[in-house]
Formats: C-alpha cells, structure tokens, sequence
C-alpha cells in the first residue's frame, strides 16, 4: 500500500504547480508574424470582417487576419489601447472617447447606421409595463430603462428619446445591468420598464409573451451613426498604408453583406455562402438551419466604404460632454481620423 | 534507583558551577526570552505611503508612468474632491454602508448561531456540514443572475450577496473556533458540576470568540469585495457602482478614487474589529 506522507504530498504538490508553470509558458509561445488582429462581437453587424476574411480580401490587401472576440463594446477599445488588438467596430462608447482622449484610439470609419428605409432598432417595453400605460417611447418618463453601462449606445438612445419627446432627461430611470443578457432578463421578468436593441434581438424578444415593440429608434435620432470602425493612434500615424488597405478589405465585405442581406441582391447560392461564413461566429452554438434566418433578420445597413456620418458623431460627442461621461477637453479631432474614408 | 541517589546525581554538577563561577571560568547567562514580540512603529506605515505616492506622482510627471497604465495620484485625488465638491460621495457611501452593514450583519449573525449548531450540536454537524462545504465555494457572483429573481434588482439581490458572501466563513470561523476550545477547560467544567448551559456560555463561547473575531476580520473584507460585484445590477449610487461606471467609461482616476475608497472602508472596519478585539478579548491579557 502506498503511504503518504506529508512530506511526499508536499512534493507533489511542488511537482504539480511547476508542471502547471512551465506548461502556461509553453502555450503562450509561437505567434504568427505578419497578422493584424480585428476584435469582433458575436452581432451580425460584425459580419463585413467575417466575409471580407472569408472571401480573400484581406488576402488580397496582403493581411493575415486573426479575429478576437469579445463581450462588450468597452473591451474592444480598451484592447486597442493596449495593443492586443488592430482594428474594432462598436459603438461608440464613454470609454472609447476617454481613450481618445488620452490619444490611444481613433475613428477612422462608419459602420452600421440607422435610415429610414432599412428596419432598424427597436424600442421594447415589458408587458407588465405596457399594461400600466407604457405603449409608446414619448410615455418613457418615469420608467426604468435598461442599459448595459453609463455611457453606452442605449444609455445615449434613451436620452434622445426623452429629448424628442420633450421630458427632462433625468426622468428616465437608468438602470445599469452591465450584459446584454441580464438586461433581457430584467425585461422579461418585468423588474426594467423599457429597453433598445437591434432588430434580431428585438424580433426574438417580441415573439415571446413578456415583451412589446413600442416604437423605433430611428423616429427619435436622425440618421444614427450606430458602430464605427478604430484603430489605435499609432496605426494612423505611423501605419497609414495598413489602415488603408484594412480598409480597401473592409469595404467589399460591406459592399458583399449590403447586397446579400440588406438589398437582397444576390442569388440565393451566394447568400447561403455568406450566410455560412458569419455563421462560424455569429450564432454558432445553433444549427445553421436556424442560425441563417436569425443571421438574415438581424441586417441593418452598413455604410458602404466605412463612410463616417459626422454629423452624427459631432451629436454623440455633445452628448457625452453635456452628461459629463466623457472629459470636456475632447475635440472631434482627438476622436476621429477623418482622412480615409469620405465623411457627410 | 533510589531517591538519595538521585539527589546524590543532582547536587553533584551544582558544587562544580559554584567552584567555576568563582575561578572566573563560566560567564553568567543573559536572559534569553523575548523576542519575537511586535514592537510598535506608529509612524513606518504613513510615511512609506507617503513617499510611495510621492514616486507615483514624479513616475507619472515625468511620463515614467503612461496615462493610460495609471493616472496620477493628483488626478486621482482631483475626481475625490469633485466628489465631495458636489456631494455625491455621500449618496455613494450612504448606499454603500447600508448594503454593508445589513448584509454583513445579517451574514455574521446567522453565520455564528449555524456555526455554534453545527459545532455543539452532532446531528446538525452531520446534516449541515457537507452542505456548508459544498455551497461556499459557489462563487456569488455567477449567482447574481439568480438573486435577480429571486430578490429583484432592488437593494434585496445586492444584501443578499453580500450576505452569502459572508455567511459561509463565519460559520466555518465559528465551528472551527468551538473545536478549538480546549477540552481541559470544558472537562474541568464537567467535573465541577456545571450545566450544559453554563460550559457553553462561559467556556465555550469565550473560548471560541478569537477565531470568530479573526473570521469577522475575513468576512469582512468578503463583504467589501463583494460590494462591487453586488452594485453591479441596477444601482445608480454606492461605490461598488461607481466604481464600475468609472471602468466603462475608462475614466482611471475616478476608478483609483473609488478604489481608494474602498481601502479606507477596510481600514475603518480593521480598526473596529481591533478595537472589538481588545474589548471582548481583555481576559486573555
């Protein structure tokens, strides 16, 4: 029988841990050495990067893309900050601008962004809320309304509504709940009045019993600029011709998602092929069968060639200020590149 | 062997020291106690602080230090008086302290009552243990969706945490700290005719308040710890939400502010325990 000790289990212990040490070491080795890393969320609205990688062209600009997921819109830039990523697309966010700020990020492009034309976000109530009275946004002062953090796009959203509506801001009732889950879960189960999010996820929700549409975001914020493409300030200032061509990629992965999933000018073949290759990230817990309908009714309008709607950005910049969210030192200038793509 | 013999055997080396000391040989023995024993120094803690920050500060002058890594304590201590500037730090610590106290109070009470069962008690220690073992290390935090429904998103889900987060130590302290007690003092209660009753109260309990005082110590700092997570869903004051919302906004010195004040907090609630301490404990002495 094998006895032991205390002196032998404290051996092994020791063995364990170095094992374990040298092992973590090991792994973190080999990288590959002319890639940029692009940071995506699990959102449809990431899907340009997804099908400009998959069709070759980035292959076709000379970058060996690797993609890094991430939770949250705040991350994304953060990891710019640090280096461990090259390029993002979210929205914008209060930490995105205090980075800026501190002259670690810059924006250098449009992505998603709300017209008319195109279904775009959907503003929810809860049915509990909705009984008592909540059926349209112009009813929200009084109410909670969910958000993920202070300073993010919902937070910004619900306070354009009370703007439009003609209330004091301060009467909506902002709730952080930090993931996108845990809000959907407070809304279910009644504990927020209200919330914002794009139509995939609003088509989802509003199927079940629990929540109501009450209204769209695009009736309270003019032309929305929702996502922006950025990249750190060392890129822009020392790796033009990197942007440059990261763009050059970008841009026909756009042109490819604009005509398969928003326009719907693509034949059938070429939609399900693109549908396959956003399908290796968005969704990918789910059978493609169901995922390609989810992926299909979540297409809002990418601006073609990462145009960057100013105007737009000049408008969420006040915001944050007006809010104190973001440093009252910020210019337009710290925030946005505006030398490659074309702007309006 | 005899006692004379002995006595012949001890009294021989004793008649050599005294020849010794006298031709000089030997030299007397210093006292060799002491030692090991803390000596206080007041003032090392503050000016280490002090010239830390001051390191800090230059680091972050001079560019040593980037602003992104880390602000500088100047801007820190700037988004500190802002708060107080406006008032809002006592709207956060007001929040803050409600949802410590109450959680932590409740936690330790319901704790050190579940801890004194399981140790006194043979049938609950079969029954609750494994139990106690199996749930505390759930962390909390995964359970916070959970504590959503349960206790909704008001100030029942964030008490609830800190509560659990509490709860399982002190009852380990507690029942750790019973069997602890030296059985001597019990087995001499025994023999003097005491009651049940009266070895719990006036043996037990006492015997066990060091590691119940020392698991307050710990729990209390689970309690400031959890804070942050508690105030993550719906809170719109307290530092914990602070906290966070300075980490969404990437706003660095209003993050190394609310830590800071966190710091403070478990500075208060260390000294409070040392002064329990010495109140409650004065019969060791």
């Amino acid at each position: 029988m094998i006895r032991t000790t205390r002196r032998t289990a404290l051996s092994m212990f020791a063995a364990t841990a170095i094992g374990l040490v040298t092992a973590a070491g090991l792994s973190t080795a080999a990288q590959a050495a002319d890639a940029i890393k692009i940071g995506i969320l699990s959102l449809t609205s990431h899907s340009p990067s997804i099908i400009a990688e998959g069709k070759g062209y980035f292959t076709e600009q000379d970058l060996a893309v690797e993609f890094v997921s991430f939770q949250a819109a705040q991350p994304m830039a953060v990891a710019i900050a640090s280096g461990d990523i090259d390029f993002g697309m979210t929205a914008i966010s209060g930490g995105l601008i205090s980075l800026a700020e501190k002259g670690a990020v810059r924006i250098i492009g449009g992505a998603l962004q709300e017209t008319p034309e195109i279904s775009g976000q959907k503003i929810l109530a809860s049915k509990a809320a909705y009984d008592a009275g909540l059926t349209s946004p112009d009813k929200l002062a009084g109410r909670t309304y969910g958000v993920t953090t202070a300073g993010s796009s919902f937070h910004y959203m619900a306070h354009k509504i009370a703007d439009k509506s003609g209330f004091d801001r301060s009467e909506i009732k902002i709730t952080p709940m930090q993931k996108v889950p845990a809000v959907i879960a407070a809304l279910k189960s009644g504990q927020i009045d209200a919330w914002s999010i794009v139509p995939n996820i609003a088509g989802a929700l509003t199927k079940g019993p629990e929540v109501v549409e009450i209204g769209k975001v695009s009736d309270y914020i003019d032309n929305y600029q929702v996502t922006t493409v950025f990249t750190s300030t060392k890129n822009v200032t020392e790796n033009r011709d990197l942007v440059t061509r990261f763009l050059a990629g970008l841009s026909k992965g756009i042109a490819d998602y604009n005509a398969a999933l928003v326009d719907k000018t693509m034949s059938a073949d070429e939609v399900a092929e693109i549908t396959g290759m956003v399908h290796k990230y968005v969704y990918a817990d789910q059978p493609i069968e169901k995922a390609g309908p989810r992926i299909a009714a979540g297409a809002m309008r990418i601006n073609a060639g990462a145009q960057l709607n100013i105007a737009s950005i000049e408008d969420q910049l006040a915001w944050f200020q007006s809010e104190k969210l973001a440093p009252e030192g910020v210019t337009m200038a710290d925030l946005v590149d505006t030398s490659f793509v074309e702007t309006y | 062997m005899s006692l004379d013999a002995t006595n012949e055997l001890g009294a021989q080396p004793r008649r050599n020291v005294s020849e010794l000391q006298q031709s000089g040989k030997i030299k007397p023995v210093p006292f060799r106690g002491g030692g090991f024993v803390h000596s206080r120094h007041r003032f090392i803690a503050p000016i280490l602080f002090v010239v830390l920050v001051i390191l800090w500060e230059i680091g972050s002058q001079t560019g040593f230090i980037s602003n992104i890594a880390l602000p500088a304590p100047s801007e820190a201590a700037g988004a500190m008086s802002d708060l107080f500037e406006t008032g809002m730090i006592w709207n956060h610590l007001s929040a803050s302290l409600y949802r410590l106290v109450v959680g932590w109070s409740l936690g330790s009470l319901i704790g050190v009552f579940v801890g004194l069962a399981i140790a006194l008690f043979s049938l609950v220690r079969a029954g609750v243990s494994p139990f106690i073992s199996a749930l505390f290390p759930i962390p909390k935090i995964a359970l916070l969706p959970l504590f959503i429904i349960w206790f909704g998103i008001g100030e029942g889900s964030k008490v609830a945490t800190i509560l659990f987060g509490v709860f399982f130590p002190t009852v380990i302290a507690t029942y750790g700290g019973v069997d602890n007690v030296d059985r001597n003092l019990i087995r001499m209660g025994q023999s003097f005719g005491l009651s049940w009753i009266s070895i719990v109260r006036k043996i037990i309990i006492p015997g066990a308040l060091p590691a119940i005082l020392s698991g307050f110590r710990i729990s209390a700092s689970i309690a400031i710890i959890l804070l942050v997570a508690a105030e993550m869903i719906g809170a719109e004051f307290g530092i914990g939400a602070y906290i966070l919302m300075a980490g969404a906004l990437f706003a660095t010195d209003q993050l190394i502010a609310g830590v800071a004040m966190l710091s403070v907090l478990g500075l208060t609630v260390g000294w409070l325990i040392s002064r329990a301490e010495h109140m409650l404990l004065s019969w060791r002495a």
